[in-house]
């Protein structure tokens, strides 16, 4: 071949021949869609929520009923018929379902990381994980079921007391729901700990015991610290399990008062679907209070993914 | 040490303007023993070729002509960048984000750095063959016949891939098997399939990075074998860090120590026998390395 | 002082005690069970409610035990005592064919009530022609350049599809001059029977892959005789299905084609492979013919069966006020519609992302922006997705509420990030080495991505959207925000038409006919179906990851 033709063939553009041109720019559009879907998601939450305040309503152009602001954020009642939106009636059954669940799923599912990366050997291993998987993969529906048929009514053998509807139940099955996220995420952390440290704790005469919990447990906290807070991000996002279990009934608790457990409640989650199942469309005040619940939700899981996501980057750094 | 001994000791330093046609040979006639060919063309020639990653200097001021369908040989200690210098040449560098390549790399007379040149198009002119054996995991017969497909090039691809195994020493033993996956084959079975693959869509120069250090010695020893005759048709550039290897089967020789330097570059013989310099002596000679 | 210590070495070194370190195994175990075995009671307790195994007559139980269970226990502790590769080849050919019958069902109601076969058929074959010219484009790849060859090929889509002028035309009000194949085979005065039709276009379907597995295990001319073969088999069960078993020929040819072939090629194919896993079969054969002996005893001598509330009535009726008589019906094809779309919308766009993201993007700010923006997005709750459909599909775009097309979209945007997120690491599994390998030969990014990255991530791939399919199918609140009907009598056609799903269905029962009588029957059938189907997908998609991870 002569060198002309090779300095012919050298300077031919495959970059931009159209079927790369094409592809390219689609996997690009795929891409950039998950841009778009957040800010679909803050714009819709925004404008709507703002629509619903009165402060920010005439600004869109609304006119008749709103809501502060003020009373929303402090507010403890939620009662719309006579108009009284109190998030933080709704809040607290929030924060209570999410201690609950995280009571139950916290020690399980770091027990269980524990065991899948220091103890259980390969063909356990195999077993376990997948029969947690399951545990993630039924229905919330179906785990909200199980709470109000099957948990409630053992439960109410212990506490005479008990409401059809409560939170008790709802935190058990969430909790329940959860335990998989935490082992998962953990188990990883744990088992990104080099194993120069643990043979480092071996060499020292550590039994197994002294070795996990004294050195994996420690070195893997960062990744621990992350899977607690997607995990309880994730209960507070929760919505079947709590709507079927805990009910509709929007009440103030203390979330510190365990007796306030037995009672029923009404979280973020659940207000949203009984606001829409009670036959409510487009415009009115009601079905703007949807959206303010919806970005109250929104803010409150957004921020801790970010926090969970700076705290794992902690421990990506550190191996 | 100072660039003034990159440059080979056995040539003239090269004019400004392209000379294709470079009598390497003429400094040299007392230490070969007689080459394919008196006159060499020179197919790729590097000048001044610098390469970093990040901060690091991989390469400096690496000044080279490659003879056009002879076996060039780079060796040196690990880490003294010939494989990055190999891997400039079809600038698979550019694979690599923090990597930097200044300099003039000629392949033909078409600097490969230019803006203009399509590094993709570019590897389709230079074939590679890696350390370890990379077969797809598809037929025998599609793997020899990828980079027909990929360029779109016609003519009886049947014959192509015959063409191919037979010049890869590998017909007799895969004919009847064309359908089955390459990774069935064994390790040295890989590797020339291969090269096999590499040489199907007739390359201008086909580059090896340590093409048996994965191998055993009766596969390594065929591989070197299959070199020696791919030399009629093809330029060969190889990387080895066995010295015996580069000594067996290669025509020139670089050697490159620590630092990314070219410290020489020579005829082969002469590097093995008389070298210039000390320390390619003192490596030659396994004092270090 | 030092003798001393080598004095007392000399009697032992001692022993640490390991009590606390073997009680705090047992506590991990246990911690790790529990979970799993709350779980599992209350599946007990469901599945109990659901099909009430103690109504039966315990004849009838004795008569099963003695037939099915005491012959399956028998060889199955046979064959993992002696066999274990057999045991697994036993169970996977048994797993196979019960998936295969809860898809071939699935397929069924669509060529029952949503997609007429002349409709199916005709689209098929529409869609087949300009395939087949885009093939025959490619052959001449090097005479035409690829963009009259691209234009070349839409053109046949379009004509094809739709017609000249066709839909374009259409919004210009022009008469339609030349019609599409669709519609010359839908008008068409002669058409073949919808069995045949079928047949010629589900069977072969299935018989192609049979064929390519025969030809990859063997040889080509096999690969022939095996997809002839299994063509056959799909249209004799036309025949066969209604005159023995008592199905209509539609389902027939669905069964034959989605349960039968591919368990019958797995069998056959593994049969030849692995002779010394040959004898697993064995089990298989003894549960089935277990279970038709039982049936044929318990028929013969009187015995009743269990009460069952997951009965046939169940799966194929239609919402009804009494639980007694409620079904799922309507709200099993929604989920398979549901499903259907989903996965058109989130494959396509979320292998595209992660291939961006893994193979195109440059290492900046703004890729990192994109990624960690995609990690939020999978922790966002399933309820500010369905909000975003409200809001975004519904009353910004105007679609009308609770229909497949919101329901469906809004679902794939939910499962989007979840599947971005498994493809990218099935990408990233994919050796380096193969991408330096194609690189190396001079392709460009898209072929490397076809021929070599691609098909070497596909399992992994699959397995993600399976999973991320599942997490779809079972959630109920996104459907609930955009207005999905909580009882849904007539049946979901097209993608404008309102659309329950299964967790919706058990949800209402649970909520709005929250009496005991549907507590104790309607609701844990339902539960029991939905959790079947879900456990079904899982274990598919745990089998296949298990494959794929031992392969690389």
């Amino acid at each position: 071949m002569s060198t002309d033709d090779l300095t012919e063939d050298l300077t031919r553009n495959t970059a931009n021949a159209p079927p790369e041109l094409l592809t390219r720019s689609f996997f690009f559009l795929c891409a950039v869609l998950s841009i778009f879907t957040t800010l679909a998601i803050i714009a819709l939450l925004v404008t709507e929520a703002a629509k619903f305040f009165s402060v920010t309503a005439p600004l869109m152009g609304i006119e008749g009923e709103t809501a502060s602001v003020v009373e929303f954020l402090t507010g403890t009642e939620w009662i719309i018929g006579e108009g009284k939106f109190g998030v933080l009636a709704l809040v607290t059954s929030t924060v209570m379902v999410t201690l609950g669940s995280a009571i139950i799923a916290l020690p399980l599912g770091v027990a269980t990381a524990i065991y899948l990366s220091e103890y259980a050997d390969p063909q356990v291993r195999s077993l376990l994980k997948p029969a947690l998987e399951i545990l993630a993969g039924v229905p919330t529906v179906v785990y909200g079921f199980f709470a109000l048929i099957y948990i409630t009514p053992a439960l109410r053998t212990v506490f005479p007391s008990i409401g059809t509807f409560n939170l008790l139940s709802a935190s058990i099955v969430v909790g329940i729901m959860i335990i998989p996220m935490v082992a998962s995420i953990s188990e990883d952390a744990m088992s990104a700990v080099p194993d120069d440290l643990r043979q480092a704790g071996y060499g020292m005469g550590a039994t197994k015991f002294e070795v996990s919990t004294g050195i994996v447990v420690p070195a893997a906290l960062s990744g621990i610290l992350s899977s607690f807070i997607l995990a309880l991000s994730r209960a507070i996002g929760e919505t079947m399990a709590v709507t079927v279990a805990a009910g509709a009934q929007a009440k103030f608790h203390n979330p510190f008062n365990p007796a306030a457990y037995l009672d029923g409640g009404s979280p973020m989650t659940a207000t949203m679907v009984n606001l829409l199942t009670g036959d409510i469309t487009g415009g009115g005040l009601a079905y703007r209070s949807l959206f303010a619940i919806g970005l109250t939700l929104f803010v409150i899981t957004f921020a801790m993914n970010v926090i969970s996501e700076l705290v794992a980057q902690r421990y990506r750094e550190e191996y | 040490m100072s660039n003034d001994n990159v440059e080979s000791p056995t040539e003239d330093p090269t004019d400004d303007d392209m000379l294709l046609e470079t009598d390497v040979t003429s400094g040299l006639e007392e230490g070969t023993q007689g080459s394919r060919t008196t006159h060499e063309r020179t197919i790729v020639e590097a000048k001044d070729v610098n390469v970093w990653y990040n901060q690091d200097q991989a390469l400096r001021d690496i000044t080279m002509q490659v003879p056009e369908n002879k076996v060039t040989a780079m060796i040196g200690p690990s880490g003294c960048g010939k494989s990055t210098f190999l891997r400039c040449i079809n600038r698979m560098n550019d694979m690599i984000d923090a990597a930097r390549v200044e300099g003039e790399l000629y392949l033909g007379e078409k600097n490969v750095y230019d803006d203009d040149v399509d590094p993709v198009a570019l590897r389709r002119r230079v074939g590679m063959v890696f350390q370890k054996p990379n077969p797809f995991p598809k037929s025998i017969y599609d793997n020899v016949a990828y980079g027909l497909n990929i360029q779109d090039i016609g003519g009886d691809h049947d014959a192509i891939v015959e063409e191919s195994l037979k010049r890869a020493a590998l017909w007799d033993e895969v004919k009847d098997q064309l359908d089955e996956s390459g990774l069935d084959l064994s390790g040295g079975q890989q590797q020339r399939l291969c090269i096999a693959r590499a040489i199907a869509p007739d390359p201008e120069v086909i580059l090896m990075d340590e093409p048996a250090s994965a191998l055993d010695p009766v596969a390594t020893s065929k591989i070197e074998d299959l070199i020696d005759e791919l030399a009629e048709d093809y330029t060969v550039i190889i990387v080895t860090h066995n010295m015996q290897q580069a000594a067996r089967i290669s025509d020139k020789t670089a050697v490159f120590l620590t630092g990314g330097e070219l410290v020489e570059f020579g005829d082969t013989k002469k590097i093995f026998e008389n070298p210039d310099n000390e320390r390619v002596e003192d490596y030659i000679t396994g004092k270090f390395g | 002082m030092a003798t001393e210590d080598r004095r007392s070495y000399a009697d032992g070194f001692g022993q640490v005690s390991r009590t606390v370190g073997i009680i705090f195994r047992y506590l991990l175990l246990a911690a790790t069970l529990f979970g799993i075995a709350v779980l599992a009671i209350l599946l007990v307790y469901v599945a109990n409610d659901a099909i009430q195994p103690l109504t039966a007559d315990a004849g009838w139980h004795l008569t099963f035990f003695l037939t099915l269970v005491l012959p399956s226990l028998a060889t199955g502790g046979y064959l993992a005592w002696s066999n274990v590769d057999g045991l697994k080849l036993g169970a996977m050919t048994l797993g196979l064919f019960v998936v295969g019958l809860l898809f071939s069902g699935g397929v069924a109601i669509i060529f029952l009530e949503v997609l007429p076969p002349l409709v199916w058929f005709a689209y098929v074959i529409a869609f087949a022609v300009p395939v087949a010219v885009t093939v025959g484009l490619q052959q001449r790849s090097r005479q035409i350049p690829f963009v009259s060859r691209f234009a070349l090929a839409t053109l046949a889509f379009y004509l094809s599809l739709f017609g000249f002028p066709g839909i374009v035309g259409s919004y210009a009000e022009l008469p339609q001059l030349i019609p599409s194949v669709a519609t010359l085979i839908l008008f068409a005065p002669i058409v073949p029977l919808d069995w045949i039709q079928l047949t010629l276009t589900v069977g072969v379907f299935a018989a192609t892959p049979v064929a390519l597995y025969a030809s990859a295990i063997s040889d080509r001319r096999t690969g022939l005789i095996a997809g002839a073969a299994a063509l056959a088999t799909v249209a004799a069960s036309a025949v066969v299905g209604p005159a023995v078993v008592g199905v209509g020929p539609i389902p027939s040819v669905v069964l034959a084609s989605v349960a039968v072939l591919p368990t019958a090629a797995y069998v056959c194919g593994t049969a030849v492979t692995r002779e010394q896993a040959r004898i697993g079969l064995v089990l298989p054969v003894v549960i089935v013919a277990g279970a038709l002996a039982g049936e044929v005893l318990v028929d013969t001598l009187g015995y009743a069966g269990p009460q069952s509330w997951v009965d046939w009535q169940f799966l194929t009726s239609d919402h009804s006020g009494t639980a007694a008589n409620a079904g799922l019906y309507p709200a099993i094809a929604g989920s398979i519609l549901l499903m259907l779309t989903v996965a058109a919308l989130s494959f396509p766009i979320g292998v595209g992302a992660a291939l961006y993201l893994e193979e195109y993007a440059p290492d900046n700010r703004y890729t990192r922006f994109i990624d960690v923006n995609i990690s939020n997005l999978a922790g966002v709750p399933s309820v500010v997705y369905g909000l975003l459909g409200l809001g975004l599909f519904v009353t910004r775009l105007g679609q009308s509420t609770g229909t497949i097309l919101v329901g469906g979209a809004t679902l794939a945007l939910l499962i989007l990030p979840i599947v971005i997120i498994s493809s990218r690491e099935a990408i990233r599994s994919v050796p380096s080495e193969m991408r330096q390998a194609s690189y190396g030969m001079g392709a460009t990014r898209w072929q490397t991505m076809k021929n070599v990255v691609l098909p070497r991530a596909f399992p992994g791939i699959l397995t993600g959207t399976i999973l991320a399919l599942g997490r779809a199918i079972g959630e109920t609140a996104p459907l609930i925000m955009i207005g999905a009907p909580n009882v849904l009598y007539s049946f979901p056609s097209e993608l404008s038409s309102k659309v329950s799903a299964m967790p919706l269905q058990v949800y209402s029962w649970a909520s709005y006919f929250a009496t005991n009588d549907f507590y104790e029957k309607a609701v844990p059938a339902g539960v029991v179906v939905l959790v079947t189907v879900l456990l079904a997908m899982n274990s598919i998609a745990i089998v296949l990851r298990n494959r794929y991870q031992r392969e690389t």
